[in-house]
């Protein structure tokens, strides 16, 4: 049984990396890049020669190829020569000078630069100066550009996926106290974990709101958005609580202690490292350059959002189609049956959009519940419709599965010699046909609990409720790369894990099954 | 003993045996072979406990409707979404339409946003739907059926093909479609092409467990000892017990391709706007369906009912099948 759950995690795991590889190749070879620039406001901005270098520094940023510039070249090149900045170097100044010029290939410094990175198997490029009489357009670039491959793509994506906080993320040389150590927190009057020169501030810390213990130290990526989330890893937009921002009377971090309140929104511990300018705001508030805070809104998180209404309507799909599914099963041919046959039929064939705006006009019109998340005045009861809209094909189709399956136990023959014996309805019920005909339900447990993190798309988007349903929809849709792989990075794990899961549910649910059992 | 003559060849026999009342019947080895039994058709099987059941008449009539309006309706009216942009007509209701335009059954359903006729746009939209349906479904499912049979016969197969299933199946659907779509434009043809080309995996897998189930059964081991190659096993012991099976996947597929565009235009990776589709008048529509119902609840309406009749005449035909209702 080990060896066998061994080999099927590794084989989930080559296949896991494999989808990963396919979707990255879809997405990144097969789709035009230049797609990723159509809902990018700073590209509509530039034009000639700085459009072209904006484009392929964003291409590096969102990983599809490694670019070197001659500039950037020069300058790690006259660094530190003999003492002197670079920038007052006569030879730096000639090769700068000389990429504005068409000469540039008698420059030594630019030859060099050129014969590198086309002995490495880039592409070099050179961008000549626009000019219009004697007005400067556009300036001159030369620069080389590789374009990654999928395997060192997938390798940086997983390499990247775990990251540790340390004392030397803040890359500021003004910055020279480095450490990380326990001190008291006078927000909360409990211990923290505070860094300076990491990322975060406070690295561990308890407050009052759920999960009450947080922590900075370490993190998860799942690849950060190029259009709707701009900059934003998609990781936090799923945890990040969304709504009207709540102001709370805080203290600012720069008075600490004294009792002097102000009504603000920010968290001050969630405080980041600003390695800009600080504005005059900033400094009347902290005392430090950790002035980046998150706010909180009254909402919950995207994840939040569809985790609550998958479980709730899953429980809801259990508690109402498993027993009518028996009812149906008992009164075969009645018209119990034949009701929920027709019930059946109906959420089967209809499409779902079809079913879910004919229930949200119902809901709606008869019993005035709010539609739209947005419209609601009081937001729980917006819940409703969306809930009761996953519940119902789901009730369906859990309907349909234990009718079958209480059928086919009725008619075997254990359960005819068991009523021969003369044991009651109820038992022969209890003891044989429900925990035979449960062993089929019992593998979609974990699938359903889990798929619910996975939200729903055409609830989500009829009712206006920002869930995760809608995040790969929405970026297929704008050409969002980074969410595409990392919503399947998370729709597959979630769905290896819940098969995995359903088989070892099933063989301790009944142990005369055996997963490794050969034949 | 001299007198009775023992009749020792056939010459004899005949001219002591009464000519008129016996026949002589030759030893043909092909008419000993077969048996007798009551006449049985299958297929006449089929149709006649098909028919037996009232929702089969009512939906083979509603689907016959249904076929010959969006088949003819279109072809007598051509429908072209942008006809009336510029008469300045869109989105009124069915009354007010037949009062401005006068009574014709092009505005009795009213028009939408561009001033397009709903009636017409139903139909030739549902004759997209339909076309759509029946190519996907008979593509996908003469695919997965032969692949998923030997799938689920050959061993070796089943391991590499599982394999790839895993991944086929991994790759969300919602991005190949729209990449395959991007890549070769989204006109019917390529449509067709997105949703067939890994549309048919689904089915192979579901019908390679069902082959699986019944590979090993005593009837198939005893043929293949029998010295059975390996395509009678499949075509002549295992396809024909899974005929039923075959009905009820296409029961559940055919309605399926209709959602399925209906669902893909909703969330914006559909037909294109140059085919009339009910996924894009309902994705249309959808915005302002509190405000102008009218143009919003024919094409629910139609593709439900067009999915319904589906559904259920596929399940009836699938019951049907299967021989054991045959008594």
């Amino acid at each position: 049984m080990k060896m066998y759950m061994l080999k099927r995690i590794l084989l989930s795991l080559v296949s896991f990396f494999i989808v990963v590889g396919t979707v990255m190749v879809l997405t990144y070879s097969l789709i035009d890049r230049t797609m990723i620039f159509q809902s990018d406001g700073a590209w509509k901005k530039y034009s000639n020669n700085e459009k072209t270098m904006y484009e392929q520094r964003k291409y590096e940023e969102y990983g599809y190829l490694t670019l070197e510039e001659a500039t950037d070249y020069l300058k790690t090149k006259y660094q530190e020569t003999d003492g002197e900045a670079y920038i007052s170097n006569a030879q730096y100044q000639a090769a700068i000078a000389a990429i504005k010029t068409t000469s540039r290939e008698e420059n030594a410094d630019l030859a060099e630069f050129k014969m590198k990175y086309l002995k490495d198997g880039y592409k070099v490029n050179y961008l000549p100066q626009i000019t219009s009489g004697s007005k400067l357009i556009s300036s001159a670039y030369l620069y080389a550009t590789k374009d990654i491959n999928v395997f060192v793509r997938i390798f940086t994506y997983f390499s990247k996926m775990f990251t540790f906080e340390t004392i030397y993320d803040v890359d500021d040389p003004n910055l020279t106290d480095r450490y990380i150590r326990w001190e008291w927190d006078k927000r909360s009057n409990m211990p923290a974990l505070v860094g300076s020169g990491t990322t975060h501030k406070y690295l561990i810390y308890f407050d009052n709101k759920f999960p009450f213990i947080h922590q900075n130290l370490f993190h998860f990526h799942l690849g950060i958005s190029n259009a709707e989330y701009i900059g934003s890893d998609v990781a936090d937009v799923m945890v990040n609580s969304q709504g009207e921002i709540v102001k709370t009377e805080q203290e600012y971090p720069i008075d600490l202690g004294t009792g002097i309140t102000h009504k603000i929104g920010y968290d001050f511990h969630t405080a980041t490292y600003n390695s800009g300018e600080l504005t005059l705001a900033e400094l009347t508030m902290f005392n430090d350059r950790y002035t980046i805070c998150k706010t909180n809104g009254d909402g919950l998180t995207m994840l939040g959002n569809s985790f609550i209404m998958g479980i709730i309507a899953s429980i809801l799909a259990y508690l109402f189609g498993l027993p009518l599914g028996v009812l149906m099963a008992r009164k075969k041919d009645k018209i119990a049956d034949k009701i929920g046959n027709v019930y059946i039929i109906l959420i089967m064939a209809l499409p779902s959009l079809a079913y879910i705006f004919m229930f949200s006009a119902i809901g709606t019109g008869l019993f005035g519940l709010p539609y739209k998340y947005a419209n609601a005045e009081i937001k729980v009861l917006a819940y409703i419709l969306p809930i009761l809209s996953l519940a119902l094909p789901s009730i369906g189709s859990l309907m349909k599965w234990m009718r079958r399956y209480v059928i086919d136990q009725q008619n075997s023959d254990y359960v005819k010699f068991a009523k021969s014996q003369g044991l009651s309805e109820r038992e022969v019920f209890s003891t044989h046909i429900a925990r035979n005909a449960f062993i089929y339900i019992v593998h979609g447990i974990p699938g359903t609990i889990l798929g619910a993190l996975t939200g729903a798309i055409i609830t989500e988007r009829v009712y206006g409720i920002s869930g995760v349903g809608n995040l790969l929809t929405n970026a297929v849709t704008s050409y969002d790369n980074g969410v595409i792989v990392a919503c399947t990075v998370f729709y597959t794990a979630l769905s290896i894990i819940s098969l995995i899961l359903g088989d070892i549910l099933l063989t301790k649910y009944d142990p005369r099954i055996s997963l490794s059992g050969g034949r | 003993m001299e007198n009775v003559k023992i009749p020792v060849n056939v010459e004899e026999f005949k001219t002591q045996a009464d000519d008129n009342l016996f026949v002589f019947v030759d030893n043909n080895t092909l008419e000993s072979e077969k048996i007798t039994a009551p006449r049985y058709s299958y297929w006449r099987s089929v149709l006649r406990i098909f028919f037996k059941r009232k929702s089969s008449w009512v939906m083979s009539i509603l689907l016959i409707i249904i076929l010959l309006m969006s088949i003819i309706y279109p072809m007598i009216h051509p429908y072209d979404e942008y006809e009336n942009i510029l008469l300045g007509i869109g989105n009124l209701s069915p009354s007010e339409a037949i009062a401005q335009m006068g009574f014709d059954f092009k505005w009795i359903l009213g028009t939408g946003s561009f001033g397009n006729s709903i009636w017409y746009g139903i139909w030739a939209s549902a004759r997209t739907s339909i076309l759509l349906a029946v190519i996907c479904a008979a593509i996908n499912m003469v695919l997965g059926v032969l692949i998923g049979a030997v799938w689920g016969y050959s061993k070796t197969l089943d391991m590499i093909l599982n394999f790839f299933y895993n991944i086929i199946a991994n790759v969300p659907y919602i991005l190949l479609i729209s990449v395959l779509v991007y890549i070769i434009g989204s006109g019917f043809g390529s449509f067709v092409f997105a949703l067939t080309i890994t549309g048919w995996v689904g089915i192979a897998y579901f019908f390679r467990t069902q082959v699986l189930v019944i590979r090993d059964r005593e009837y198939n081991l005893a043929s293949r000892c029998l010295g059975s190659p390996f395509y009678r096993v499949v075509g002549h012991n295992i396809m024909p017990y899974l005929t039923s099976v075959i009905m009820t996947i296409l029961a559940t597929e055919l309605p399926s391709y209709i959602s399925m565009e209906v669902f893909l235009s909703y969330i914006g990776i559909g037909l294109s706007a140059q085919t009339a589709s009910l996924g894009r008048m309902i994705s249309v529509a959808q915005n302002s369906f509190m405000i102008y119902p009218w143009s919003f609840w024919p094409p629910v309406v139609i593709s439900s009912i067009i999915t319904i009749v589906l559904y259920v005449l596929g399940q009836n035909l699938a019951d049907a099948c299967d021989p054991r209702t045959h008594l």
